[in-house]
């Protein structure tokens, strides 16, 4: 196409205020109109509606536009919005130019008006200028595996699993202990149904691992990642069970090991042995050796000579899947040495550790703990949550957890109604800043809790309760000081024969898996999704996507709501067998490259480009050869080759240039009208 | 493979009387919408029923989003836009579902009612000529009657699809619209019109209310000029509001001072709405921030029970409105009056110094719960439970599952929530409808033994 | 020709049906319209001396403030009526034929 039959509409988008409030939009199409190319130029409230959409197609119908630009919010957001509607146009959707104006202009410079309509009309003019250059680019399809990685066997993996299955999608799931659940099954009665916990993700579980489309792996982990969605290279890397399936003398080996180590099912309140099932009908329920634990002294051996083997080796599994499922879930907040006294008295719980407690507890009758009846308990809400930075104590990396994990209000009365059916005697103190029962049912467990009398009291986020000891004459080992806002700010004294801490959700740390599929989290720590609303369960990379706790704090229903829409996206992006990728890769102009192979050398990705054999005038000679599937365009081979040979699609180094002359060029010149 | 209906005909399904899909989808807000793109994306077939003249749902009326503030019309619209135009996607407006049948092969039958425009609509483009010349402006609903509209009208700048309708309950029959329209698309002789849509599964999205702004006697019981509900806040935010600015209705001054009464509708024994609507800390806050940025010299006032900011960025946000100067009273309301000027007097018990006062404000914002939507027990039965949000039988570990094999609910239609909430609910439904396709294919491809399994166990 | 006339008849003869149909609505509106035109002279009364604020116009015409606002908030959708500035707490308004001179 020759550069007079270029046609240009170029657009500007109030994006609801969120641009005009700060850039005159009309004067930036004033400067436009009229530009060499440039045949149409308009400006509306918000161009990604319906009508904003139209009002392209119709230029291009009508008016014979061929390049489209449009300054509106960031490319994220949008950008795949407009390609679309160039396309329904009957225009290749590359033949369009996407112009931030929103998170580089308008936002950012709220204080400078003129500057930033300025800037809006350089940014506009660049975006022309590139717009001028653009050409027909095809996207890149490919045969996608209908089959894909969930990592994580907690109440997330195992529903994203199941719906998958279901779906028809082959399913990988892999779990790093040696027992699928996770932390629902620590749990006993769940709110808000008052359902047992176990007994709910047990029927799910056995429904996962007998569906034919599903593998579960125990013990295992990612070890390896390569590829792209659609297409994705795995290697899980299975630690032995040491102990075989039909092992019948669990008892006696445990018996025999004499390895003991706290039970972390019971948050450390007890011990077990190395040889262990995480509890009597975990699943599987073939026992484990916990290698960390295990001495290989071979006690357990002695027992029963076959069925325990101390020396297996690691087994590696290679796999290709379309899409990976991270569900690594979370940790309960451990509490410091010493905050709120946890650590330092042993009548300070963890309201997991509480949860166990309980159910270690027989019968209705007294509450004992440390071998001391139990009559007064202060429960502490928001323990490792919404804690202010500059106020309370950082941890290791700086970070204070400035968030609310929205499970433990609820948790907390829970427990509470709990503790008064069980042992009516008992004085209960709830010490909170905000209670939080937000949900279906929720606001019902509070409304009890008061109806049985708990005692409210309510602090300020900067002045949260101390736990100190009593003194040696009180009735109860501890004394929980705290100013009141429920009685005006009075300080009180609680005394507390146990006090439990509502701690709050911390991501499980899997740098590993983010380093390895090249994910971010955000500054919380969980898993970062692109956007809450607009793709709130996938990561930047495509075909990685989140579900469940990894992703922020919720409850088991919300985990299994965030699940199955992660299921959802498997199915969009695998239902079909085919993926497309972006046409943005790197293009080898073979007239123009020597075969130095610079570009190979520094190439950070495997088998994205390579020196290949080419036919040239008869003569068979080395040329760098671009796999487009493999290759995510990020420029680096354009920077070395000393031909100029190289060149990412899409974003050329003379459309940089033209780009860059546009914006240093000065404004006057450029808006003298032909 | 069903016979794919031509998405040319969607707005006129006169001429596709029968409709086959894979799915039908309840309701055109956000949950409804991405409920709907989440399975054509996957290949399925969608039909999408909304009683309204346009799609969007309350979301389309907001002013921008929390958490991340963007403009609302940003996410709404390109998510209206691709419904409407996706090649999957059957979109059926002024549409009523009245009988929903199982059809003995796992599927569903549903009669539905389209009402009638009195527009062609395949004519009309939208060009609004003939609200111009409506001599008859009304309260407009979408502004929450703080702005006009006419008797014929396009619903609001945004809708989907541009078409005008016709409030027949309020047109004159002067003809005047007849004569302006250039392309003779107003047509009085539309009646009612019910066809069938064959589906195997069925997603209910038919959204909530909010509490009336007369619920509460004590707080004026709707007759304050300036006592409004928070909706109608989000309007004069919105950049499509009807006053182009934030303006009181009593005499369209600018306020200076304004409060917002948190849980007016929610955690209420009173009013029977023991819960809490979720979403109403988060909207005050957001809005508050919004005001303070329009309104830099006013001064804004939140009156609370409990601040409930619980989802991801929530609580960072509540901490930013806190830093940026906002106050936050804890206490509740117990009345609101209004002086000569009709200033609103709020009096509170405010718990942090157990005093009780009394405070004057320009502007008094109801923060107004969430009421459940349309009753589905009727024609879809799907019975509410006691708060009258859609009954759901496994909460835990089904939250979208009806009793009913292939029928899903999702959003607010299944209790109060947001729209990030609303969107993974959606995404949550499209994965077990599109589960129990599969498995009634599976079970159809195994012959007619096979009992076809529950997808949403 | 004959056609034609047919389907004239046939419209009229539905109208007239829809009318029937309608009568109440259609009495409702036309009392409202009424009311309205009247309310809306008064109005432009008030500002045929330029431009007024809200408060300003319910003095001049004896007219409820927020009727005023709702009134002269349709007037400007509909571009009768235009805004025209500040005057402390308030915005201006003028009827477009004001504006325009
Ligand atoms: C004290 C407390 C009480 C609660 N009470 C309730 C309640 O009553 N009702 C309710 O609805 N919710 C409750 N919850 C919340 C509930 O526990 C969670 O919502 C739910 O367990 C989250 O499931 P998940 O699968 O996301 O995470 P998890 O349960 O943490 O599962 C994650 C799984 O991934 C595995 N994993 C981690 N990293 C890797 C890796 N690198 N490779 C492979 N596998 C990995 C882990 O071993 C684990 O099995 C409570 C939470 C707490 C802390
Ligand atoms: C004042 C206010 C401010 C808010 N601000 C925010 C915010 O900033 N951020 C945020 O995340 N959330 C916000 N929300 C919450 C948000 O509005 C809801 O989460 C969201 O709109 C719910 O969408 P929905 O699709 O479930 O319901 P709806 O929006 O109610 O949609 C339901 C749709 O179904 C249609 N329908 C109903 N019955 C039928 C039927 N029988 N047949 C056919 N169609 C039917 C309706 O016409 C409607 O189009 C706010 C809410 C309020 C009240």
């Amino acid at each position: 196409m020759s550069e007079k039959d270029i046609r240009i509409g170029a657009y500007v988008c109030y994006c609801g205020g969120n641009i005009s409030d700060v850039v005159d939009c009309e004067q930036v199409a004033e400067t436009l109109r009229g530009l060499p190319n440039v045949v149409v130029v308009r400006t509306d409230l918000s161009m990604c509606s319906d009508a904003g959409q139209s009002l392209i197609e119709e230029d291009i119908k009508e008016k014979g536009v061929n390049r489209v630009v449009v300054g509106a919010c960031a490319p994220s957001l949008h950008e795949v919005t407009f390609r679309k509607a160039v396309a329904r146009a009957g225009l290749n959707p590359y033949l369009y130019h996407h112009v931030c104006l929103r998170e580089q202009d308008s936002w950012v410079h709220q204080s400078n008006p003129d500057e930033a309509t300025a800037k809006a009309g350089r940014l506009m003019l660049a975006g022309i200028a590139k717009a001028r250059m653009l050409e027909q680019l095809d996207t890149i399809r490919l045969e996608a595996e209908q089959h894909a990685l969930v990592i994580g066997g907690g109440i997330a993996g195992l529903r994203t699993a199941w719906d998958a299955a279901q779906r028809g999608i082959r399913v990988t799931l892999i779990e790093k202990s040696p027992f699928l659940g996770g932390h629902m099954a620590q749990l006993e009665t769940i709110f808000p149904t008052g359902e047992n916990a176990r007994q709910a993700l047990h029927e799910l579980i056995e429904k996962v691992v007998s569906h034919f489309l599903v593998t579960v792996y125990t013990n295992a982990e990612l070890t390896s990642a390569r590829g792209y969605m659609g297409d994705f290279r795995v290697t899980i890397t299975a630690q032995p069970r040491g102990v075989a399936e039909d092992f019948a003398h669990f008892d006696e080996a445990a018996a025999a090991c004499p390895v003991e180590v706290p039970d972390d099912f019971n948050y450390g309140l007890t011990t077990r042995k190395a040889i262990y099932l995480r509890y009597p009908d975990a699943i599987p329920n073939t026992p484990a050796i916990d290698w960390k634990a295990c001495t290989r002294c071979g006690e357990c051996k002695k027992v029963n000579g076959t069925g325990i083997d101390l020396d297996g080796k690691p087994q590696t599994i290679d796999l290709t899947v379309g899409a990976v499922v991270v569900a690594t879930g979370f940790q309960p907040y451990q509490p410091r040495e010493g905050e709120f006294g946890y650590g330092q008295f042993p009548e300070v719980v963890t309201l997991p550790q509480m949860i166990r407690l309980m159910t270690m507890q027989e019968g209705n009758g007294k509450l004992t703990w440390n071998g001391h009846p139990v009559n007064n308990i202060a429960l502490i809400h928001c323990v490792g949550s919404r804690e202010i930075p500059g106020v309370h104590e950082p941890q290791e990396d700086g970070r204070v957890n400035d968030y609310c994990s929205r499970i433990c209000c609820t948790a907390t009365l829970q427990m509470t109604n709990e503790l008064h059916e069980r042992f009516p005697y008992i004085n209960l103190f709830d010490l909170h800043e905000d209670i939080r029962t937000y949900s279906r049912g929720h606001e019902d467990i509070y409304t009890e809790a008061s109806k049985n009398g708990v005692r409210f009291l309510r602090f300020h986020g900067d002045e949260r309760p101390e736990v100190t000891a009593a003194p040696p004459d009180d009735t109860s080992p501890l004394l929980v000081r705290v100013k009141d806002y429920l009685t005006w700010g009075k300080e009180l004294e609680v005394p507390a024969d146990l006090v439990v801490l509502a701690t709050g959700m911390m991501p499980n740390p899997v740098s590993d898996i983010v380093k390895l599929l090249k994910i971010t989290e955000g500054n919380d720590r969980f898993l970062l999704e692109v956007h809450p609303k607009l793709q709130p369960v996938e990561t930047a990379v495509p075909g990685v996507i989140l579900a469940g706790t990894a992703q922020g704090p919720m409850n088991i229903q919300e985990t299994c709501s965030a699940a199955s829409a992660a299921a959802a996206k498997v199915g969009v992006l695998l239902g079909q067998g085919q993926v497309s990728l972006e046409p943005f890769v790197a293009r080898v102009n073979h007239d123009l490259c020597d075969g130095s192979g610079q570009c190979v050398a520094v190439c950070a990705y495997e088998d994205a480009i390579a020196l290949e054999p080419v036919l040239v005038d008869g003569k068979t000679v080395q040329k760098a050869v671009v796999s487009p599937a493999n290759c995510v365009g990020c420029g680096v081979c354009v920077s070395v080759c000393p031909n100029h040979a190289i060149d990412v699609q899409g974003w050329t180094l003379e459309q940089y240039e033209a780009m860059v002359d546009a914006i240093t060029a000065d404004l006057p010149k450029l808006e003298v009208v032909e | 493979m069903n016979s794919r209906p031509d998405p040319n005909e969607s707005e006129n399904p006169m001429n596709t009387p029968d409709l086959k899909v894979d799915a039908l989808v309840v309701g055109g807000g956000i949950a409804g919408m991405q409920s709907a793109l989440d399975l054509a994306d996957q290949g399925y077939r969608v039909a999408l029923v909304e009683k309204e003249a346009s799609i969007g749902g309350k979301m389309i009326m907001l002013s921008k989003v929390f958490p991340t503030l963007d403009c609302c019309s940003c996410i709404t619209t390109p998510k209206m836009s691709a419904v409407a135009h996706h090649d999957n996607i059957t979109l059926l407006t002024t549409c009523d579902v009245q009988a929903l049948h199982t059809n003995g092969n796992g599927g569903y039958t549903a009669k539905v009612q389209q009402n009638p425009r009195y527009i062609d609509a395949d004519a009309c483009t939208g060009c609004r000529q003939c609200e111009y010349v409506c001599p008859i402006d009304l309260p407009a609903s979408y502004d929450l009657d703080m702005g006009a509209t006419r008797a014929i009208r396009v619903p609001f700048s945004t809708a989907v699809p541009q078409k005008a309708i016709i409030d027949i309950e309020h047109c004159l029959l002067c003809g005047k619209c007849e004569k302006a329209c250039p392309t003779d698309a107003v047509d009085f002789s539309q009646q009612p019109f019910t066809f069938n849509i064959e589906t195997n599964a069925v997603v209910l999205a038919t959204g909530f209310q909010t509490t009336p702004t007369d619920a509460k006697r004590e707080y004026g019981g709707g007759k304050l000029l300036n006592v409004i509900d928070a909706l109608s806040m989000e309007r004069l935010l919105a950049p499509t509001g009807p006053y182009g600015h934030i303006l009181r209705p009593s005499d369209g001054k600018e306020p200076e001072s304004i409060a917002y009464v948190q849980c007016a509708g929610s955690r209420d024994q009173s009013l029977g709405v023991p819960y809490c609507s979720r979403v109403c800390c988060m909207y005050a806050i957001k809005q508050a921030m919004l005001l303070s940025g329009a309104l830099p010299m006013a001064d804004i006032t939140i009156y609370y029970m409990d601040i409930r900011t619980f989802g991801k960025g929530y609580e960072q946000f509540y901490q930013n409105a806190k830093a940026m100067g906002i106050e936050f009273v804890h206490g509740k309301v117990a009345r609101i009056d209004e002086d000569s000027e009709h200033n609103p007097v709020i009096r509170v018990e405010t718990i942090e110094n157990g005093r009780i006062a009394e405070r004057t404000h320009d502007l008094v914002v109801l923060s107004v719960g969430m009421l459940p939507g349309e009753n589905l027990g009727p024609i879809f039965d799907v019975q509410p439970a006691d708060d009258g949000f859609a009954a759901i039988p496994d909460p835990t570990l089904s939250p979208s599952a009806t009793g009913h094999p292939g029928v899903f609910v999702t959003g607010t239609a299944s209790g109060p929530m947001d729209i990030v909430d609303s969107i993974i609910m959606a995404g949550a439904a499209a994965a077990q409808a599109a589960a129990y396709l599969e498995t009634m294919r599976s079970s159809v491809a195994a012959g007619p033994t096979a009992i076809p399994e529950v997808a949403h166990v | 020709m004959t056609q034609d006339k047919e389907a004239a008849r046939a419209r009229t003869a539905m109208l007239k049906k829809l009318r029937e149909e309608h009568k109440d609505t259609i009495e409702h509106t036309r009392v409202l319209l009424k009311k309205q035109q009247e309310i809306r002279r008064i109005i432009s009364q008030a500002m045929k001396d330029g431009a007024g604020t809200v408060p300003e116009i319910a003095g001049a015409s004896g007219l409820p403030a927020h009727e005023v606002l709702w009134h002269v908030t349709a007037m400007k959708k509909y571009d009768l009526v235009t805004e025209t500035g500040r005057d402390g707490d308030y915005y201006r308004y003028a009827l477009v034929e004001e504006a325009s001179q």
